[in-house]
């Protein structure tokens, strides 16, 4: 069973760590496409994003390229930066603004943290 | 025959410009609040009265004299656990207590978390930089995790912390490298920062 406390924690850590820079954020068991915790939640980008890793993994895996590690980044239109942590299990969505919002906290301490946060969630 | 326009030289508008062109300057004002150099300046004079010529500044800016004691540096006190507000912390105590125009805060990738008084391309130096000083530890007896270059104009002077997230980097840009007891100033500032990143 996934601690869903520590990963509303983990939100509230990510949003005071990125401020009005985080625009929304979903955790979702990629198998269930259940979102388990987040903030201005979107369903549709859990949908979407879900099968946009699926596919990465599997083209990686298909053209003998490394696996996916923690995390991919796509930079949209309008100062917007979209980072896709993978949890193993669980996958995580982060809409960023990136006017608002460092690149380099997000990589280099967001990220980790949320990735320990999520470890600590998971059934040991 | 008519008279000349001597606007120009209206006695009133003379005396202002002279008043304006010699009135001692006030001190740039520092990015994060007062430092305590600047604190420790005398105020400027005061404007002299419309009208009249002004006498030359009385007040002489202090001299720099070699021959004092450096100012004792303030330790790093970190008041919040906010990451954003700790870099923030790290860069006014920087500004304020390092002879320095500009700082940053960056990753070992090159990456800036926070920065001021230098613009993310010269930041992103720190990447290939710390790349290459990985070789360098590996002569036994190097440590390498501070120093300084020469950008052109400028000297940045940095140091190094790690921590199980991977490195940080602090940098502080001005026209001399810092000094020894700066760079470990600099460096506990550093380590007692990124603890709580």
């Amino acid at each position: 069973m996934i601690d869903t406390k520590i990963l509303d924690l983990a939100v509230q850590d990510l949003r005071n760590v990125l401020r009005d820079g985080l625009v929304a954020t979903d955790i979702w068991d990629r198998t269930a496409g259940l979102s388990l915790a987040g903030y201005n939640q979107q369903p549709v980008a859990v949908a979407l994003f879900t099968r946009i890793t699926a596919e990465l993994e599997s083209s990686l895996a298909d053209s003998n390229f490394p696996p996916l590690a923690r995390f991919y980044l796509l930079d949209m239109e309008g100062n917007h930066t979209v980072a896709v942590v993978n949890h193993g299990t669980l996958l995580q969505g982060m809409l960023v603004d990136n006017k608002r919002a460092n690149l380099g906290i997000l990589i280099s301490v967001a990220i980790p943290r949320m990735i320990e946060a999520v470890a600590r969630a998971k059934p040991r | 025959m008519t008279d000349r326009s001597v606007s120009w030289t209206d006695a009133d508008s003379v005396a202002r410009l002279l008043a304006r062109a010699t009135a001692p300057k006030r001190a740039p004002k520092p990015p994060f609040g007062p430092s305590s150099a600047a604190a420790a300046r005398p105020m400027p004079a005061p404007a002299p009265a419309r009208g009249s010529v002004p006498p030359p500044p009385s007040v002489r800016p202090p001299a720099r004299s070699k021959s004092l004691p450096p100012k004792p540096v303030p330790r790093l006190e970190h008041t919040s656990d906010n990451p954003s507000d700790r870099l923030d912390a790290l860069l006014a105590w920087t500004l304020d207590n390092q002879r320095c125009t500009g700082a940053f805060v960056a990753d070992d990738n090159g990456l800036t978390l926070a920065a001021h008084g230098i613009s993310e391309a010269h930041v992103s130096l720190v990447g290939p930089l710390l790349s290459a000083l990985v070789g360098v530890r590996s002569i036994p007896g190097i440590d390498a995790t501070a120093g300084a270059l020469w950008l052109g104009s400028n000297m940045m002077s940095w140091v190094e912390a790690r921590t199980e997230r991977g490195g940080f980097c602090l940098g502080a840009v001005g026209l001399e490298p810092l000094s020894t007891r700066a760079f470990e100033q600099l460096k506990e500032a550093l380590e007692t920062t990124v603890r709580g990143l």
